[in-house]
């Protein structure tokens, strides 16, 4: 995203470094997490509905909203005017949001009624020392 | 072929992403300091309420739950506007964005675009177009580009093509109204030309149509099929190119958007009228540190600046008051600017008037090292100035607007600023105001 540095091997003087036919770009985790930008936002989770997936109280989800969910997915959608963090189930009995923690409930769609998605998630970040 | 993309109701729209709970039902975007409605749902339009109404007035219908506003959150909408037109620098062949909210594309090829409905319709040989309009491959890549859109960024968009930036942009308005939101000027317009009031042909403006009136010019067609003589005696050149784009001969020019600009300028209404010295300075400083950097970022330098105040009336309007102040020599530096200018704002200011706004433009813009008088007292050193700078600059960028800036722009509470008191949260560009998920 930002400006990088050219790498060029310009020596004044002394050996020529056996490395420089070799020099790479840097790891970029952007690079590893975010494969469309325009299309990638990130979110902060909230409670522990997902703890049974590894998603934790206030981790950072990675979100593509290019993907369609498919059964089995971790997916953002909204309910009732609030996002919520769930596993996307499609089957004959239609489709439903399963949290990964007994103490939620699944959410049914009924019939008719169209699931407000908005994104896959697509990686979790857990961070260990504070949230931010 | 030239298409135009662009946002429906680009601000609410933006807003309903992230908050869905204003899907469905009629919701504007206030300007800035939460003056007049600027954007608005389609629910919105439906209650009869226009463009422009002023906030205080809805106030009441606010309260009773009816309508929904939200302030200006211009660093959502400008991210929203980034992330459309990267999709379209990936799907057209050249993307000029026009606006905020809408960009001018020059789309591929039909040959690029494939056969894809070529053997659905019987194309006409000899025809303009070998396919019949409703199965065109420009009518299917639009509707590709619009649910891309819509997909990766949550936006619905109305597209248009046609031959002429001109025609383009009446395509657009016709595409918005239709289903599938896309729509191909017919080689022939005549038709649509003729059921348009020629005041809404881009590029017309409000005045034009009562001149056009007089010489009996009411529908875009009788524009298209106007004299040129008559066309130049009325509205000059400007209106017989956008008359040559209506006959589909392209005359737009492209907006040249990385030219140095004439003047840099930075201006602001006050949320509350102003009454003291320090809130013009403050303000001033603030206008100045701002116009500064956008002067940087176009390796300029100014000559001098004119800085001006707006006196309050009530019920709008106020006379304006100003000062011109000349640099001793073109800079580029906050510093020296404000310097410059500071004995200049007490002598703008007059007790017990209360300012309704402030604002200052710099002119006399110039490449470093333009031929010019050098001052012999110059002894700053250039280098260690503009190292200053492009640190303030990187820190800014890095850190936020306005992280690092100077103590005349004031560090207490700044009466100033823009009143966004409805403003949403920031979820693209800002890591605390992230969106939560439960």
């Amino acid at each position: 995203m930002g400006a990088k540095a050219k790498v060029s091997g310009s020596v004044v003087a002394g050996f020529p470094s056996p490395a420089e036919q070799y020099l790479e770009p840097p790891l970029d985790l952007n690079e590893l997490l975010v494969k469309r930008p325009a299309a990638t936002y990130f979110v902060r989770v909230e409670g522990d509905s997902m703890s049974g997936a590894g998603i934790s109280d206030g981790d950072l989800l990675v979100v593509d909203r290019s993907l369609r969910p498919a059964d089995g997915d971790v997916i953002i959608a909204n309910v009732d005017g609030d996002f919520t963090v769930k596993t996307y189930r499609r089957d004959k009995d239609g489709i439903r949001l399963e949290p990964a923690n007994p103490a939620y409930p699944v959410i049914r769609l009924h019939a008719g009624q169209e699931l407000d998605y908005f994104g896959k998630v697509t990686a979790c970040i857990h961070r260990f020392a504070g949230k931010k | 072929m030239i298409g135009l993309v662009d946002g429906n109701n680009f601000f609410v729209s933006c807003e309903r992403v992230f908050n869905r709970k204003l899907v469905g039902r009629p919701v504007a975007v206030l300007s800035n300091n939460d003056g007049c409605c600027v954007s608005r749902s389609n629910e919105f339009k439906a209650l009869g309420i226009p463009m422009g109404t002023p906030y205080f007035q809805l106030k009441n219908r606010e309260a009773t739950g009816e309508l929904s506003f939200c302030s200006s959150n211009y660093e959502l909408y400008g991210d929203m506007s980034r992330r459309i037109v990267s999709i379209l620098r990936d799907e057209a062949v050249d993307v000029e964005q026009y606006s905020i909210d809408e960009a001018f594309i020059t789309p591929p090829s039909l040959e690029a675009l494939g056969n894809g409905e070529r053997g659905m319709g019987n194309g006409e040989i000899g025809s303009r177009s070998p396919f019949p309009i409703t199965h065109s491959p420009y009518l299917a890549y639009g509707r590709r580009l619009r649910a891309k859109i819509l997909r990766w960024v949550g936006i619905p968009c109305g597209v248009g093509f046609a031959p002429t930036k001109t025609l383009a942009k009446i395509a657009n308005h016709i595409g918005k109204k239709r289903p599938d939101g896309v729509f191909l000027m017919p080689d022939d317009p005549t038709e649509i030309l003729a059921s348009l009031p020629v005041g809404e042909v881009w590029g017309v403006g409000r005045r034009l149509p009562v001149k056009l009136r007089a010489s009996r010019i009411i529908t875009a067609q009788q524009l298209h099929d106007a004299p040129d003589a008559t066309i130049r005696s009325i509205g000059g050149v400007t209106l017989l190119r956008t008359v040559m784009e209506l006959r589909g001969i392209p005359c737009c020019e492209e907006k040249d958007y990385d030219a140095a600009p004439d003047t840099v300028s930075c201006s602001r209404s006050f949320g509350t009228p102003a009454t003291t010295l320090e809130a013009l300075e403050e303000s001033m400083a603030s206008f100045a540190a701002q116009a500064a950097a956008k002067l940087r970022r176009h390796g300029l330098l100014a000559s001098g600046c004119n800085i001006y105040a707006q006196i309050f009336a009530a019920g709008g309007g106020g006379d304006f008051v100003g000062r011109t102040v000349a640099f001793p020599v073109p800079t580029d530096a906050t510093n020296e600017m404000l310097r410059a200018f500071r004995p200049e704002v007490t002598a703008l200011y007059t007790p017990g008037l209360r300012y309704r706004k402030t604002g200052i433009v710099f002119f006399g813009l110039e490449k470093p090292g333009a031929p010019r008088q050098t001052d012999l007292f110059d002894t700053t050193p250039p280098t260690g100035r503009s190292r200053l700078y492009k640190a303030v600059d990187a820190l800014n960028a890095r850190y936020g607007k306005g992280k690092v800036f100077s103590a005349a722009e004031g560090i207490g509470q700044r009466s100033w600023q823009m009143k966004r008191s409805k403003l949403s949260k920031r979820p693209t560009t800002r890591w605390n105001e992230l969106m939560t998920v439960r």
